[in-house]
């Protein structure tokens, strides 16, 4: 089964980096980031397109390890106790990471076993997925065959199907069209206090109507990091971006 | 191991999702059929030939040793068998972690609960599973030659065992060599070039003098595949098989982990 998390009381589990860096070569993607998600808090990471947010997200989930320092998810080290963190983790990635040749059941079935779930527990998960991600009438069908809305959804539920404590969606609306963007909205709006939801967007409304506390990464440097109101309330969400490009460079 | 039979599983699925399963099996089943037949042919023709009396009779002691069904159609069928799989392998294993790649679905992996040895152990043991299937759709047509010439079922199984040896080796130089590419075709093209520089080194033996033309000869898959032909199998043999296993294991963990540090 899968190992249980140290969840907090209202739900969810702490994410916390200290002087986070990554480097590519001689490019450097996160550069000295130092941010504490609170268990239980919808928190938005946002930044222009290469800003550093994919690869802040890939070392909290292990995926890439750090070039210096550190970074626990329920202060576990990803790159040391990298199962016991997966277990904890639901990760929706930025472009739909799907398998096209399997049908949706199929891909859903086998994402539960590799998170631990066998027998009567992968079932239960897979029909409360299907049915809480309104898949039921595609859940026979090629994942490569469903609209870009459908393999959205199917990325949502397959990070749902081990119930766990803390979510990582990196740009859940991107190419989605108004309704499927409000569909996703409203599913990650649910989350709301129930598991930590760790948002990377680029997309300012989407992060004042999902999160209550952001980050502004630019350049791979944190910029801004406070409450979402007081950090994107005033003034030209642009000039934001332009801004905290300037004070990177 | 939950995790590890879902990814087994899934890697089947994935296979037999794309026509490229089904073609290589038919591939297979085909090419021994043609081969086999054409073997027999000739066969027919040669027992024919020595065995005609000038009298239009038949005179079985005429008939010299080597022409018998085991040296002239069952070995070089199964030797045909061998180059057939060296053809085809490549194309079952070039997808398998090269495809993960370029679709970048090696992160959903890598965040579940199958660690990076699991993914590698996983994805070796399916294709080791679809090479056993190849060999069972070229199982009918030797099975009868060798069980039709008396050779018994001991001799039978050795030849399998050979096959299904050569098929690990030839896949798990596919399996390396696409660990190492996000591109198939790259794996592919790479995959053969190994496989075909390494199934005989003989030709290479006559520049390399007596110091490292035993030695090469030593590496080459095809004398120690032929023992298994003749019905003889050494345990030294086995492990040399199983060495290209443990090296492309090793290998593809490696670019695993390479890739979290890149």
């Amino acid at each position: 089964m899968v190992e249980q998390a140290n969840a907090a009381p209202n739900g969810g589990i702490a994410v916390e980096a200290r002087d986070l860096v990554r480097r590519f070569g001689a490019r450097v993607a996160v550069d000295g980031v130092t941010l504490r998600v609170e268990p239980g808090e919808a928190f938005g990471l946002l930044g222009a397109n290469g800003a550093g947010k994919t690869t802040f997200i890939r070392l909290v989930t292990g995926y890439l390890l750090p070039s210096a320092g550190s970074v626990r998810v329920d202060g576990l080290s990803p790159a040391l106790a990298a199962r016991a963190v997966h277990a904890r983790i639901g990760y929706v990635a930025e472009t739909s990471r799907l398998y096209p040749e399997l049908r949706v059941r199929g891909f859903l079935r086998f994402v539960g076993g590799a998170r631990g779930l066998a027998g009567e527990a992968l079932d239960a998960a897979l029909a409360d997925a299907l049915e809480r991600f309104e898949l039921l009438a595609v859940a026979g069908r090629l994942v490569g065959n469903l609209s870009k809305g459908y393999q959205q959804r199917v990325s949502l539920a397959q990070a749902f199907l081990h119930d766990p404590p803390l979510v990582i969606v990196d740009e859940p609306t991107a190419g989605l069209d108004p309704l499927q963007q409000a569909e996703v909205r409203d599913v990650l709006a649910s989350l709301r206090g129930r598991r930590t939801l760790l948002l990377c967007t680029h997309d300012l409304a989407e992060a004042r109507a999902l999160t209550s506390r952001v980050a502004i990464l630019s350049r791979g440097r944190l910029v801004a990091c406070g409450p979402t109101a007081e950090v994107l309330g005033a003034g030209d969400p642009l000039a934001l971006f332009r801004e905290s490009a300037r004070e990177a460079s | 191991m939950i995790p590890l039979r879902a990814l087994v599983r899934k890697e089947l699925a994935s296979l037999f999702g794309s026509p490229l399963a089904y073609l290589t099996l038919t591939g297979v089943a085909l090419v021994t059929a043609l081969i086999f037949f054409d073997h027999l042919r000739v066969y027919n023709q040669i027992l024919f030939l020595y065995s005609s009396t000038s009298l239009g009779g038949f005179d079985a002691d005429a008939i010299p040793d080597f022409v018998n069904l085991r040296d002239q159609v069952f070995l070089p069928v199964m030797e045909t068998l061998g180059l057939t799989l060296i053809g085809l392998v490549p194309l079952v294993t070039m997808r398998v972690f090269a495809e993960e790649r370029a679709r970048q679905t090696d992160e959903l992996l890598q965040t579940t609960l199958l660690s990076p040895t699991e993914i590698v152990l996983g994805k070796f043991a399916a294709t080791f599973v679809f090479v056993a299937l190849l060999l069972l759709a070229s199982f009918v047509y030797p099975a009868a030659s060798i069980l039709r010439a008396g050779l018994g079922l001991e001799h039978l199984a050795a030849v399998y065992l050979g096959l299904f040896v050569l098929g690990l080796a030839l896949a798990s130089i596919g399996l390396a060599c696409s660990a190492l590419t996000a591109s198939q075709l790259v794996a592919a093209v790479s995959a053969y070039a190994v496989a075909f520089v390494f199934y005989d080194f003989s030709w290479a033996t006559t520049f390399t003098g007596e110091t490292l033309g035993p030695l090469l000869d030593a590496l080459s898959l095809h004398p120690r595949f032929g023992r298994f032909s003749e019905g003889v199998v050494r345990v030294a043999d086995l492990v040399y098989f199983a060495g290209y296993a443990v090296v492309a294991f090793a290998v593809a963990r490696l670019s695993l982990e390479q890739a979290r540090v890149r």
